[in-house]
């Protein structure tokens, strides 16, 4: 390779470690986490009943009767299914299944121990297997306390990793991560919004309203998706006012849009009378708790697909530039010809539209409108933002980097909650790194001899 | 280079902070168990209260752990803190952990009914305790709770033995949580039946929210006062509310003109009742709640049948009960 392109070779390394080394942060406290997770993990399904029939393979006395209890649920269907097939294709004899709750399980096997039938093995999950009705099964069915209690042997592996966890952390983070899409643009304006709390409760109000007027629980999906766009257009219309109010009357954004909190957040309570509009079909959920594709959250490929628009807006499109532009130096900006008050008016209505798209999104998990909803969220998408790499002074920042920003804040309260942290410790450590984020923010901003180091940017 | 090393070592102490931090912070410490047959496995019990800033779920959860305690199960003890997003994605935790049961005291009664819904699926049971879940489809095993009906109805009582019959009521309420809704009906219908029977002539002049919360409800209480000065009572659903109306009605100089009902019955609560403040708190008993439903739970996984709810009656508290009463100390 000749000189000149592994320089660029190393330039372009360099350049994405000193973008994107919130990356390597976001990898550290996953590790932590996921070494402070390593536990006994359950087999579930097809996997739980093969383990468990090797295990009695081995030694289970030939002919025993078995019987197996499963829970209601799909991995627990899966589990009796396959266990029922696996053993009866063995030496065993399968005295029968019942998959339900601990009275279901106590009254069959009542049942057979009433007809007087004999149930050697009780095949079952860790879960059921941990039922004092299973545990003390003597006590609870005497004819049958010989029976023994078998269950598959677990695997170790931290919880952190765990693939419907991994899934539940983007999918916690999705509505802070797509609110955080409009509000990185806005700070790298050098703006700030912060109504995008009450924005998100005016959304998820405004489409239940729609929904409960239009339709009710029979609602169409036509209707569902026009009241979802008539929520979320109705929050970029405020933030559209609140882009006007700051470029014509020259008010401070946080004044502004704090007044637009206030103003936002009473309108919900008066549309919604104080209460939570519920009468939702229950296909609403589509968006917030469905998993199409291969179990992964609608809500998440959502988020993705609009964080890769963001970044290919960003990047690569005219007005992304000009936001940019006009975040590094209005006055330059203006005089190099960029229409400052129009790009200013698109970023909040941006940032409205986010927040109203995010409002639908909770709507959706929660199958419900309340004006309660959305407290201090916009605490945490600045957050996010920040600890993206943006800089609250403006003119800098990455969309991408905001993503990494939501994620470690996902992480580090997703890692909390396994670890058992209280809830109050929770609240000050996400403090602690919201600081350390803005800490490094106003680092940055001074002159450190290694920028110099940095090669000219592209 | 020192700002990527900043970071890393903020995140290696954060790190180190949350390795220190975790271990007991929600969980019950396990008693030796006594020389019983080795359990398979640990009865695990996720709980979501509404709030750990009101004495009243703090009192359900010291119940609940010495409930638990005492048969060995493992309590992991969260609060939604009034954020029906945030209890979600508790229940959604406790799913991912497996626990073996999970209690919810709903932030929100019908938004909680997508969560519960999840939790059916993979067929954990869910118990609620104190506040019930109003959306349809979501299995419940158990409700566990005071009879706000009946509670609500003993308010009414004592607002019509403050007032004697007649005079205007403001009330403050948190119409999100059942447990209120059903304190309004309960108060409601009483005030309208003896209105009705010719007995009483009491107009309720409206219904503020209060959040639930002392700070809000003191706020509104100030409005309401303005609004109506000659305002003959305040019912608020619930003590820490109450305590915010007094508040107001101190600060308007009022005292002794407007008389105030709470509900609950917690020890601040009594002991405003004491000094005068409060006129009657129709009370609760939070340990009972507590004590009960880890008792449901111990019972299903036994494998008995359990009625839909169980329903603790409350007991109208007045200040002759609160001077006789030894828990309280000397009074403001």
């Amino acid at each position: 390779m000749g000189s000149a392109a592994r320089l660029n070779l190393v330039s372009a390394a360099w350049r994405l470690s000193a973008d994107y080394w919130m990356l390597g942060v976001l990898a550290l406290v996953g590790g932590v986490f996921s070494l402070l997770t390593v536990q006994e993990q359950d087999r579930t399904g097809r996997d739980a009943a093969e383990h468990l029939a090797r295990a009695l393979a081995a030694d289970a006395p030939p002919a025993a009767r078995v019987f197996i209890v499963a829970k209601t649920g799909q991995d627990d269907a899966r589990f009796a299914e396959a266990l029922e097939r696996i053993l009866k294709a063995g030496p065993f004899e399968v005295a029968g299944q019942v998959q339900g709750d601990p009275r279901d399980t106590v009254q069959a096997l009542r049942k057979i121990a009433g007809d007087g039938g004999r149930i050697d093995i009780i095949a079952t999950t860790r879960d059921c297997a941990e039922w004092p009705a299973l545990a003390r099964l003597g006590d609870t069915v005497p004819a049958l306390a010989k029976a023994q209690v078998r269950f598959p042997a677990g695997y170790t592996w931290p919880t952190f990793l765990k693939a419907d966890n991994l899934l539940n952390v983007a999918s916690q983070i999705v509505v802070i991560a797509v609110i955080a899409i409009g509000m990185t643009m806005v700070i790298i304006t050098g703006g700030i919004d912060l109504s995008v709390g009450s924005l998100v409760a005016l959304s998820a109000v405004i489409v239940a309203w729609l929904i409960g007027r239009w339709g009710g629980e029979g609602a169409s999906p036509t209707t569902m998706v026009l009241a979802s766009m008539g929520a979320i257009a109705a929050c970029g219309l405020v933030g559209l006012f609140s882009g006007a109010v700051i470029t014509i009357f020259r008010i401070p954004p946080f004044i502004a849009t704090l007044g637009m909190m206030q103003v936002a957040s009473g309108l919900a309570f008066l549309l919604a009378q104080g209460e939570s509009i519920y009468q939702i079909p229950d296909s609403f959920t589509w968006l917030g708790r469905g998993a199409d594709l291969a179990g992964i959250p609608n809500a998440v490929l959502l988020m993705a697909a609009l964080y890769a628009a963001a970044w290919v807006f960003m990047s690569r499109t005219v007005l992304g530039r000009h936001i940019y532009a006009v975040g590094s130096s209005a006055e330059t900006a203006r005089l190099a010809g960029i229409r400052v008050r129009g790009v200013l008016a698109a970023v909040y209505a941006a940032s409205g539209l986010a927040a109203g798209l995010g409002g639908v999104v909770t709507a959706s998990q929660l199958k419900s409108g309340a004006p309660t909803y959305g407290q201090m969220y916009e605490l945490y998408v600045i957050a996010a933002v920040v600890v993206g790499g943006t800089s609250l002074s403006g003119g800098e920042g990455k969309v991408l980097g905001t993503l990494i920003g939501a994620f470690l804040i996902a992480v580090i309260w997703n890692g909390m909650n396994l670890t058992h942290v209280e809830s109050y410790t929770q609240k000050v450590v996400l403090g602690l790194v919201i600081l350390a984020a803005v800490l490094l923010d106003t680092l940055k901003t001074r002159s450190w001899p290694w920028r110099s180091l940095k090669p000219p940017a592209a | 280079m020192t700002t990527r090393l900043l970071t890393l070592v903020l995140a290696a102490m954060v790190g180190c902070a949350l390795l220190f931090g975790c271990g007991d912070g929600g969980t019950t410490p396990a008693p030796k168990p006594p020389a019983k047959p080795a359990a398979k496995g640990k009865v695990v019990i996720g709980v979501s209260l509404l709030t750990l800033a009101n004495p009243f779920f703090k009192e359900i959860e010291k119940a609940m752990r010495e409930a638990a305690a005492e048969r060995g199960y493992e309590l992991i003890v969260t609060a939604g803190e009034l954020d029906p997003a945030k209890q979600k994605d508790q229940v959604d935790d406790f799913i991912v952990n497996k626990v073996s049961a999970i209690v919810l005291c709903p932030c929100d009664s019908k938004s909680i009914g997508t969560s519960i819904q999840q939790a059916n699926k993979v067929g954990i049971p869910v118990f609620t305790a104190d506040i019930a879940c109003l959306a349809k489809d979501a299995n419940v095993v158990c409700h566990i709770a005071t009879d706000n009906l009946g509670g609500g109805r003993r308010a009414a009582e004592a607002i019509l033995e403050a007032t004697g019959g007649t005079g205007k009521v403001a009330v403050i309420e948190h119409p999100v949580v059942e447990s209120c809704i059903l304190r309004l009906k309960g108060f409601t219908e009483e005030i309208e039946k003896a209105n009705a029977a010719g007995t009483a002539k009491i107009q309720i002049v409206g219904r503020w929210p209060g959040m639930g919360a002392k700070d809000e409800a003191f706020r509104k209480a100030e409005d309401i006062l303005q609004a109506h000065s000659d305002l003959k009572a305040i019912f608020a659903a619930n003590d820490p509310m109450a305590l915010g109306a007094i508040a107001a009605i101190e600060k308007a100089g009022k005292s002794g003109a407007t008389i105030v009902v709470g509900f609950d019955g917690m020890p601040e609560g009594k002991q405003a009742i004491k000094d005068g403040k409060i006129y009657a708190d129709p009370i609760q008993f939070p340990d009972q709640i507590g004590r009960l439903t880890i008792e449901a739970i111990a019972r299903h996984l036994a494998g008995e049948e359990l009625p839909k709810e169980i329903l603790i009656p409350t007991r109208l508290y007045r200040k002759a009960d609160a001077e006789k009463d030894p828990t309280l100390g000397k009074g403001v």
